[in-house]
């Protein structure tokens, strides 16, 4: 017995304890989802849910019950997936802000910052004021959304490849000067429709919300933002790298250019679909990564996976919190994890000694 | 190994800053580029070290023209150390220095046991083997040049180019970090400003001015109040110590005047 424990400790010795945190994450995340599963705005025994589960899982239980019906549909329809999407938007959105405050430079950097925001805003005011895209159907709203984050991370890109190579300074500003542009003309929309309606729905996809949760997204977010994620825990080495600059890199071996181009891409592809399947999510994106940079430092080799988990915890913790917290209405996520998100992180930025970069 | 500059030319924005220079660095010696501001020593660097294509002429490690090599290559034969480096983000010493070991990595390869052992390794040599958990931004200047320094060592190559990397540190510092670099018995190209120190440690220098070599030999035959006069505009005189070095004391102008 004395035995088996040292060599239990001997493990744990030997083991980095990144490793340890990953995994401890990693339970904490199938348990938050085990958890929340069971709780909504209607009331079901935690028997029933899980009934529901296993019966979809193994075939188990009575398919009366249990494969049809009211009961089934509720947990089977609308939290198992609202579910789901949490840890594929939580885990995509922290991910997309490690990689976006490495490729430019800057620790104030979110996924959002190169434009996306407002592309996506402009591609929603499109939609509801004047019909754009309602070829695509009943998410018009969602996908056009996808288009103009899509579309503006690539102007971004080209446009500060043009006259030279881009750099973290030049994505910067062709992001904020694109941005101006697509904020102008979405207002400019918005003044001459004279349409209340449009704006409170603009407004409240904006919020983000993921309501919107169906299984038909689910299969293809979820994958796509997990091997995303999985090509950039991949990449460590040259995100660290890009922190230190175009010359160190070069002189380290080296040249970022055409790496800073791909992942951006491949941020943006990540972007654009969680746009569409939940809207604009503030301040995930910016608090986890440094929240995460705390605990573990700033070596990508830890930071991505553990932000990654971490962003999928706060997300469907926040997603809970969104359906409880006022009875019979729900919270948009984005407020509520801004209201409760930023005095937490005003919090740890008081009380550790977290140099964002800077000298103490 | 060698290093050669053959007739570089480059003109950034409107200026011709380097005009058809040439330098050579022969094997494990230890060259200085001296000159005064905006002469261009930087910028040669730059282009040695990669970072500034030149328009004309072209770099050779041993022969080989360094634009046939891959970025990775270059930086397995040559280290860099240069001016002061801030980061916007904090990392360990630590993951400073194990940078190094990018050049001899593969993309998705990890960094292994003799990685870490290099690491360790090259801590010890520039005397911070202690510091190892510690966050880069709390160093002092002069310990953050060493880290920069262990982390090219890192790149285990025969040849260090150092861009004015004792820019802003003290003098004990400025001694320490060149004492290691001298110790290591690497190709060197360094360039300096204190004429002074460059007596100390180079065994080869040129003397640039307005983007041209207009002297080169060796320190005896560069550091003369004539040939200083001409670089820098200022009058001097050499005077050796006891131990034979040379020695450059300058005369300001308020006391010729008097």
């Amino acid at each position: 017995m004395k035995n088996k424990i040292n060599k239990s400790e001997g493990l744990i010795k030997k083991t980095p304890a990144y490793i340890i945190l990953i995994i401890t994450l990693l339970i904490i995340l199938v348990f938050s989802v085990l958890y929340a599963v069971t709780i909504g705005s209607t009331k079901i025994p935690f028997n029933d849910v899980y009934g529901v589960v296993f019966h979809k899982l193994f075939d188990t239980g009575n398919p009366e019950i249990y494969g049809s019906g009211p009961l089934h549909d509720i947990v089977y329809y609308i939290r198992l997936p609202r579910l789901i999407l949490a840890v594929a938007v939580g885990m995509g959105l922290a991910v997309c802000g490690v990689v976006m405050q490495a490729i430019v430079k800057n620790p104030l950097a979110d996924p959002y910052i190169l434009g996306v925001s407002s592309g996506a805003s402009l591609g929603a005011t499109l939609a509801v004021m004047l019909g754009i895209g309602t070829v695509f159907g009943s998410n018009s709203i969602g996908i056009m959304g996808c288009l103009g984050a899509f579309g503006i991370s690539i102007m971004v890109l080209i446009l500060a490849n043009v006259g030279g190579r881009s750099n973290s300074v030049k994505l910067l500003l062709a992001g904020m000067a694109l941005s101006s542009v697509c904020s102008a003309f979405s207002s400019f929309i918005v003044y001459f429709a004279h349409d209340k309606e449009g704006m409170m729905t603009i407004s409240y996809w904006l919020m983000g919300s993921l309501a919107g949760a169906k299984w038909e997204n689910i299969v293809v977010i979820f994958p796509l933002v997990v091997i995303c994620v999985l090509f950039f825990t991949t990449q460590s080495r040259v995100l660290n790298l890009m922190l230190l600059g175009d010359e160190v890199s070069i002189t380290l071996g080296t040249d970022l250019h055409k790496y800073r181009n791909f992942y951006l891409l491949v941020a943006s592809l990540m972007i654009g679909f969680i746009v569409y399947c939940s809207g604009m999510i503030g301040f995930v994106g910016l608090i986890v990564p440094h929240v995460v940079r705390i605990i573990v430092g700033t070596d990508h080799k830890k930071l991505i996976p553990v932000s990654a988990l971490a962003g999928s915890i706060l997300l469907v913790w926040a997603d809970v919190m969104c359906r409880v917290i006022i009875p019979k209405n729900e919270l948009p996520i984005g407020i509520l994890i801004s209201i409760i998100g930023a005095p937490c992180f005003i919090y740890l930025m008081i009380k550790k000694t977290y140099g964002f970069g800077g000298k103490e | 190994m060698n290093i050669k500059a053959n007739n570089v030319d480059i003109t950034l924005g409107s200026a011709h800053i380097l005009k058809s220079i040439s330098i050579m660095a022969q094997n494990k010696k230890f060259v200085g580029i001296i000159g005064p501001n905006g002469s261009g020593k930087s910028t040669l660097l730059k282009c040695i070290y990669r970072v500034l294509k030149p328009e004309s002429g072209a770099i050779y490690i041993d022969d080989t023209e360094i634009n046939k090599m891959s970025y990775k290559e270059s930086a397995k034969k040559m280290a860099v150390v240069s001016q002061h480096n801030f980061y916007n983000f904090d990392f360990t010493i630590e993951e400073v220095v194990l940078m190094g070991r990018s050049p001899h990595k593969k993309t998705m390869e990890r960094d292994n046991a003799e990685d870490y052992r290099i690491v360790n390794e090259c801590l010890e040599k520039v005397g911070m083997e202690n510091f190892k958990g510690r966050s880069f931004s709390t160093l002092s200047g002069g310990e953050q040049q060493r880290i920069i320094l262990a982390r090219a060592l890192a790149q285990q190559t025969e040849c260090i180019i150092l861009d004015e990397p004792t820019n802003h540190l003290d003098i004990k510092y400025q001694l320490q970090l060149l004492d290691i670099v001298k110790s290591l018995n690497l190709t060197v190209i360094s360039a300096i400003h204190d004429l002074n120190i460059a007596a100390m440690y180079c065994d080869y220098l040129y003397a640039v001015k307005n983007g041209q070599v207009v002297y080169q030999g060796t320190v005896e035959e560069i550091l003369t109040p004539k040939i200083i006069k001409e670089l820098y505009e200022v009058d001097s005189e050499v005077v050796r110590n006891k131990f034979g070095q040379l020695h450059v004391t300058y005369y300001p102008k308020h006391i010729l005047e008097v």
